[in-house]
């Protein structure tokens, strides 16, 4: 029991260690330790839950980007596809007009040459006729030269002109 | 040189309360460290400062280390508080002895010129309460465990010699039997040695060698008093650190082990 003495230990410091100790104690786990471990684990959670928000709106984004670009290769393809049938049609559209229009100057410049063909018999027919005329009158003329007044004039004329007409 | 003494010297008197040296100073770093803790978790925030960062890193290694130890989130959770508490007492006050200039004041008592610090770990009545805490801690997370009557025959282990006279009373005598209870008889009442055992290891370890830096250092200043003790304070200093950790360690495995039911147990 020497030992005890030696060591100092005294029944009244003890209880008063022990009571030190255990308020020390108390007051640790209650005010501070208890809630900052939770105060850190509400932190942990909520980096956690930051870190998983996050990444998932990465990802969500990477999706949209994703959808942009599909989106707008759409578009380009729509758009080429319409603008080929508009050109398609316009180029059909263009052709048939073409065709139309050549086919209606052909006809114009068809019937205009009719036209001046027609005229052209005509005056032909005409020139002929004069010529005929002028012929005869010339035949006539060197026939009353040539008979002279041997030949009743009246009858003469009339032999002529039936033979001009034949 | 002042005689060096295994006990703290009585500074003043509270009525009949013997106020030592290291139990004012033990008081004083509760109070201490309690503030510093309240400072802390009032000025929580959720970015840290400086000493919040500090705080954090210690006890988020700790709830790691304790949480290895116990395996499970619950218990390391239960069990941290305490181990933490005596860490930081027992780190603190082993820091404490390094402020300069310490040895040098003493007072005048009716008892003669008393040394107004002294190493809070160098007082065995303070270690050993912490040791109570820490083996009756222990202990009371086994009867939780066991039941109180599983952690009496925990002890007390006669369950192999019942079964021994069981088979006597049909008439069979197993000799095997016989021989198993009593080296589970005797096992058991080891136990309580051991038990015992962790009380004054477990406390002697911390106070030898708080108390065997102090004498050192002092003898040290006594002799060579200049550059000679600085290799043995970094020495001290790791001590200090050191034993903050192996006391608390330990407590902490003598919990973990108070709680493992063992795989006989399972069965049974």
């Amino acid at each position: 029991m020497e030992l005890i003495n030696v060591l100092g230990l005294d029944i009244k410091i003890l209880i008063a260690q022990f009571v030190n100790f255990a308020i020390f104690f108390f007051v640790l786990y209650k005010f501070a330790y208890k809630p900052i471990l939770k105060f850190l684990d509400d932190r942990k959670d909520k980096i956690e839950n930051g870190i998983i928000n996050a990444e998932k709106a990465e990802q969500k984004l990477l999706e949209i980007e994703d959808n942009e670009k599909k989106i707008i290769e759409n578009a380009k393809i729509e758009a080429k596809n319409i603008s080929k049938d508009i050109i398609d049609k316009a180029t059909i559209f263009a052709e048939d007009k073409k065709v139309k229009m050549i086919e209606k100057a052909k006809q114009e410049i068809k019937t205009l040459i009719d036209q001046e063909k027609g005229s052209i018999e005509i005056q032909k027919a005409q020139t002929i006729k004069e010529i005929k005329r002028e012929i005869a009158d010339i035949v006539i003329a060197s026939l009353e030269k040539i008979i002279d007044k041997k030949l009743n004039k009246e009858e003469l004329t009339k032999t002529i002109k039936e033979i001009s007409k034949e | 040189m002042e005689g060096i003494s295994l006990a703290p010297q009585v500074l003043f008197y509270i009525k009949s309360f013997p106020v030592t040296n290291s139990f004012f100073w033990a008081v004083f770093l509760s109070l201490f460290l309690i503030i510093m803790h309240l400072i802390i978790r009032i000025r929580l925030k959720e970015i840290p400062g400086r000493l919040q960062n500090a705080f954090e890193v210690l006890i988020d290694g700790s709830y790691s280390l304790v949480k290895s130890v116990m395996e499970n989130d619950k218990k390391a959770k239960k069990a941290l508080p305490l181990i933490f508490t005596l860490f930081i007492f027992i780190m603190m006050a082993n820091l404490a002895t390094f402020i300069p200039g310490q040895s040098a004041i003493s007072i005048k008592t009716p008892n003669g010129n008393v040394p107004l610090f002294r190493a809070i770990m160098a007082d065995y009545s303070l270690i050993f309460i912490m040791t109570m805490i820490s083996v009756i801690t222990t202990q009371i997370v086994a009867i939780f465990v066991y039941g109180p009557f599983g952690y009496i025959f925990k002890f007390i282990n006669i369950k192999e010699l019942k079964n021994f006279f069981l088979e006597l009373l049909k008439g069979r005598l197993k000799l095997g039997l016989l021989g198993q209870g009593f080296l589970d008889l005797f096992l058991g009442l080891m136990d309580i040695v051991g038990e015992i055992a962790k009380i004054i290891s477990l406390s002697f370890r911390l106070f030898g060698n708080i108390f065997a830096g102090e004498v050192l250092g002092a003898v040290f200043l006594f002799l060579a008093p200049f550059i000679a003790p600085l290799p043995m304070q970094f020495l001290g200093l790791l001590t200090a650190i050191v034993q903050a950790f192996v006391f608390s360690i330990l407590t902490l495995i003598f919990i973990k082990m108070a709680g493992d039911i063992g795989p006989e147990e399972v069965n049974s």
